[in-house]
């Protein structure tokens, strides 16, 4: 209930801003944006072809979308635009198994007024199989950029909704002039989620709904059969649900469970194994204690990547009680065996994929190096981002690996994949280049001048930039004691004029400095991530609004007057 | 290396579904205890070997098998696994409230075997429970049967697989208040409750003649029979009515039980227990007479208008008139401590030992239809076992161990401080609720029903 409330807020908020920032590239193309080639050459960079394989130092050439070559010895056609790629690390693209990039929920249709809470019509209880993730799915999504500039390139886009919210389709993350669509109705989209004061309500009533949408659907094509060649019968009732529902039960597309914990795991495998349906489990959080389970089912999982918040780890006190101490040790120990669970998939020897849905884009590089500093292979987790996904999407042909005749999705690293300083320079989509600003890494000041920290406290002024325009405001930090606290302002987004919050969590490690702050409008609350570099007096950042997408912040901070004592 | 790592893999692999195929049964034998068998009186110093998770011998100077432990328990009682026939315990959704009629929802989908609550009621010697749909409805989901197995992490280990199905009805205020004052749609009255059990019940003949026309025309050469549409709250209504599914029907009121017994007898249906039956005392000849009797709090009342007119003698009252009776818990706090309710009605009613001990063991067990498997200790029956120090029916009593097909899931002396099997990564300590007030589980999920009706009544105030 909260997700579609925020979406609606941060809709009105940045609707403005998508209306005028693009018009369609005229053919004539003034505005100069239209690539002179689509022929590249990234010369002499360290390539990383496929999972578990070694760099190779090579080139990699590009022509019309598609890799032309890998090698030391190509020949390079003339009209190749060359980009020197002596210092970068090609990887093969990021395919998500599983996301909500650029989804937008649809509006629930108003009740009739005849509405019964008992027997709702399928369409407001949740039950839309014939709705597609393709009519939810604006390619201009600030979260597309966010994905793709965190390496993904391709996403089996997931539709939103109630209990069996549509299908999904499979997406590049590409130009925005583009449909950029691989393939349409690739699953039906399902989860436990019930219909708020309506039947079915909860998990329970769910899963009673789904046998009974299940096995109607069966009957129905049975009688379309018959009705089809007897004549002098009485017509079948077919509803746009069980006609959607055929692509599951005749086995032409698998059912996409979204279940976090394991017993949701448990439930959809078990209605998988009455039904006899194919299932894709995606979405999952909590699954250790069912690695046999899934493993015996052969299910192909979506896992989410994204690592549990630490407030509870970080919230421990030293001075607590030997009870509450020993109480902390288990949630402790919840907390390093949840980072832990990808490598227990890896040796179980199930291959996974990842889904982001719900996940924010920033989060995710220090998500895998968690999972990798928690035991997981960084073959195993690049093939969760690449050739796996390909192979559970039906892909494999065109996409996973750096090789001859694939699709150019690429990753131009400036360091080795999941290694902390790595920055991606270029993500290329569908053969179109993607540039991406990267700072050289500034040794935490211990070079520089002085005791070596940083100084924050004072007053800020900012600006950010987002769809909506840019803003700016004053940011004010202080130190009591160890700790900072503050206040930001920032312009109202319920009405004109400028609204005032205190910032939280303020944290400074080593020059990088964070902080976040609660915006409410009209009635709701979004938490605003600001993270980045300060060096001297200035703040070079990046602020995700919820998980709507994340826009530069940049401050610089005021002299002050008084001297520094 | 390599190679045998794989090897080694898929032997664990295949050893862990082996597990979980089947459940645990162990091996004991029970020494010179006090048994209270509840069927066959009480035998002292008496020894109770079981063997698989099987009673194979109750008698005296009993040698142990090879490899099977003894216990001593001179000076303990030994009495069956307490039976509570009215729980939510170990479940992740009670109330599909949204219909008057849910039958096609089953609880064991919901089953969560990580309640801490289930080993909680282990500690007080209750072996199995009645995980139960709530009262939104006048027909609620269908119940599972539980057998505390604590520490299995796969909910169909903690189902007890050879129980009946049973399925849960409500009559009276609870269902009246969700669809007739929160949704405006019958039933508003005690009469609605009426008319939605009938209508509900002549669908399903409806509906199984619709099906077993289709079935036989289709058997025909050349059918060109059409299959009916498929409706599982009607198909399980059917099985109710061929005596495949025991209703356990809260109830509170004198005439909305002889209403119900009425409507059973209409409908040739035998299998019905009440629950809660606070008014039972009013109609207790007729609940001998024509079902599988009550199951009652011990001294539980005036929550609710209807709940006013009660009497902590009705355990005893039901029992005298020939009504199968069983004290029930519906509550996380209360089970811990049912031996403690069954007591009561000797205080209230002067039972005997045996008639307090039946009330929490076999009658119980007879009203889920488990009464040839367990609630009594026999040979042949299941080994689930309480050791008590002192005698379960004193204020002193306190239970020692537990066992659930032999096998120990509950020792005094092995008791840690955090018991729980699974722990957030994400919450410093999870609150821990214990007594959460009457209707708390029984009306669980059914929040977002009384918004209307409850901001007329603020506008009204």
């Amino acid at each position: 209930m909260k997700k579609p409330l925020l979406y609606a807020g941060v809709f009105c908020f940045m609707v403005s801003g998508l209306l005028s920032s693009t018009l369609a590239l005229a053919q004539s193309d003034p505005t100069g944006k239209k690539p002179i080639t689509d022929t590249y050459a990234i010369t002499n960079a360290t390539v990383f072809t496929s999972p578990g394989q070694a760099g190779m130092k090579a080139t990699v050439l590009i022509k019309g979308g598609l890799i032309q070559g890998v090698g030391s010895n190509l020949a390079l056609p003339k009209e190749a635009k060359t980009i020197p790629g002596d210092s970068l690390f090609i990887y093969p693209g990021f395919i998500a198994g599983a996301s909500d990039v650029g989804i937008t929920r649809p509006k629930d249709p108003d009740k009739p007024d005849d509405f019964v809470s008992s027997n709702p019509p399928d369409e407001i209880a949740g039950i839309t199989p014939w709705r597609s993730a393709v009519d939810q799915f604006s390619g201009k999504d600030s979260k597309i950029d966010d994905f793709r500039k965190v390496g993904f390139t391709v996403a089996q886009i997931v539709p939103e909704g109630g209990m069996i919210p549509g299908k999904a389709a499979i997406v590049l993350l590409g130009s925005e002039n583009s449909t950029n669509l691989l393939m349409e109705n690739t699953a039906l989209a399902a989860s436990f989620r019930g219909s708020r004061g309506m039947y079915p309500g909860t998990a329970v009533g769910v899963m009673a709904k789904f046998r009974e949408i299940y096995d109607n659907t069966k009957l129905t094509s049975e009688r379309s059969q018959k009705y089809n060649t007897v004549a002098g019968l009485k017509r079948p009732e077919i509803t746009p649900t069980y006609s959607a529902m055929q692509e599951v039960t005749t086995g032409q597309i698998p059912v996409m469970f979204t279940t976090s914990s394991e017993l949701e795991i448990r439930r959809a495998i078990s209605l998988q194994k009455e039904k006899g349906f194919k299932l894709v489990l995606t979405g999952l959080e909590d699954y250790e204690g069912v690695l046999d389970v899934i493993k015996s089912s052969g299910v192909a999982v979506l896992i989410k990547l994204e690592i549990p918040d630490d407030k509870a780890v970080k919230a421990m006190k030293d001075d607590a009680s030997e009870e509450v101490k020993t109480l902390n040790a288990r949630v402790k120990k919840a907390y390093d065996d949840a980072i832990a669970q990808a490598s227990k998939l890896e040796e179980a020897g199930i291959p996974f994929a990842f889904s982001t849905v719900g996940v924010k884009s920033g989060d995710i590089m220090k998500a895998l190096q968690k999972m990798i500093e928690s035991g997981l292979s960084e073959k195993a987790a690049l093939a969760a981002l690449t050739t796996n996904p390909a192979s559970i999407l039906g892909l494999a042909k065109v996409a996973g690996s750096i090789e001859k005749g694939k699709m150019a999705n690429l990753i131009l690293s400036t360091d080795s994949l999941f290694t902390e300083d790595a920055q991606f320079k270029h993500v290329i989509v569908d053969g179109i280049i993607y540039d991406y600003e990267t700072k050289a890494k500034k040794k935490a000041s211990q070079d520089s001048k002085g005791d070596g920290v940083v100084k924050i406290e004072g007053n800020w002024e900012y600006t950010s930039e987002s769809p909506a325009g840019s803003s700016g405001g004053n940011l004010v930090i202080k130190k009591d004691g160890a700790d900072y606290s503050g206040t930001i302002t920032y312009d109202d987004p319920s009405g004109a004029g400028t609204a005032t919050s205190d910032i939280k969590n303020v944290v400074l490690d080593g020059s990088n400095l964070s902080f976040s702050f609660d915006v409410s409008a009209s009635g709701m609350d979004i938490t605003v991530d600001v993270s980045g570099e300060v060096s001297e007096g200035s703040y070079d950042a990046s602020m995700t609004v919820g998980e709507f997408g994340s826009f530069p912040f940049k401050g610089t901070l005021t002299p002050t007057l008084i001297a520094n004592k | 290396m390599q190679k045998f790592n794989y090897f080694l893999a898929a032997l664990l692999g295949l050893s862990i579904q082996f597990a979980s195929a089947q459940v645990e049964k162990g091996s004991v034998l029970i020494k010179n205890a006090t048994v209270l068998t509840v069927t066959k009186g009480t035998l002292e110093n008496s020894d109770v070997l079981v063997q698989d998770g099987i009673i194979k011998k109750v008698g005296q100077n009993l040698n142990a098998p090879n490899g099977v432990t003894t216990i001593d328990a001179t000076g303990k009682y030994l009495m069956p696994g307490i039976i509570d026939a009215h729980s939510h315990l170990g479940l992740d959704v009670v109330n599909e409230a949204t219909s008057p009629i849910v039958a096609e929802v089953r609880m064991k989908d919901m089953v969560n075997p990580f309640e801490v609550g289930i080993y909680r009621a282990l500690a007080g010697g209750v072996t199995i429970s009645h995980a139960m749909h709530g009262s939104a409805n006048v027909i609620g989901g269908q119940n599972a049967t539980l057998k505390h197995r604590w520490g299995s992490t796969d909910p169909a280990d903690i189902i007890m697989q050879d129980a009946p199905r049973t399925i849960k009805f409500a009559l009276g205020e609870n269902p009246t208040r969700v669809h007739g004052r929160g949704n405006g749609i019958q039933p508003r009255t005690r009469m609605g409750v009426e008319a939605i059990l009938r209508n509900g019940f002549n669908e399903a003949i409806q509906y199984k003649k619709a099906w077993a026309a289709y079935n036989s025309a289709s058997s025909q050469k050349g059918s060109t029979a059409m299959p009916p549409v498929h409706n599982e709250r009607l198909q399980t209504l059917a099985d109710i009515l061929d005596g495949k599914i025991i209703i356990h029907c809260h109830s509170y009121r004198a005439d909305e039980i002889y209403m119900l017994i009425n409507v059973a007898r209409d409908f040739g249906i035998t299998k019905l227990v009440f629950q809660h039956t606070n008014e039972g005392f009013k109609v207790a000849p007729e609940i001998a007479e024509y079902t599988m009797g009550a199951s009652v709090f011990a001294d539980w009342w005036a929550y609710k208008f209807e709940v006013y007119y009660s009497t902590a003698y009705n355990a005893a009252i039901l029992t005298e008139n020939g009504a199968i009776t069983s004290i029930n818990s519906d509550d996380a706090e209360l089970i811990r401590h049912l031996y403690h309710e069954a007591a009561k009605t000797q205080r209230y009613g002067g039972m005997t030992d045996e008639q307090a001990l039946s009330m929490i063991t076999i009658n119980p067990a007879k009203q889920l239809g488990i009464s040839d498997k367990v609630g009594s200790i026999e040979e042949g029956k299941q080994a689930d076992l309480v050791i008590f120090e002192g005698h379960p029916l004193s204020s002193y009593a306190i239970p020692q161990m537990t066992f659930v097909d032999g096998v120990k899931y509950f020792d005094i002396k092995e008791d840690a401080d955090d018991q729980r099997m699974k722990v957030s990564p994400t919450e410093m300590v999870e609150p821990v609720m214990i007594y959460e007030g009457h209707d708390s589980r029984c009306m669980q999920d059914t929040e977002s029903l009384f918004e209307t009706t409850e901001s007329l009544f603020l506008l009204n105030q």
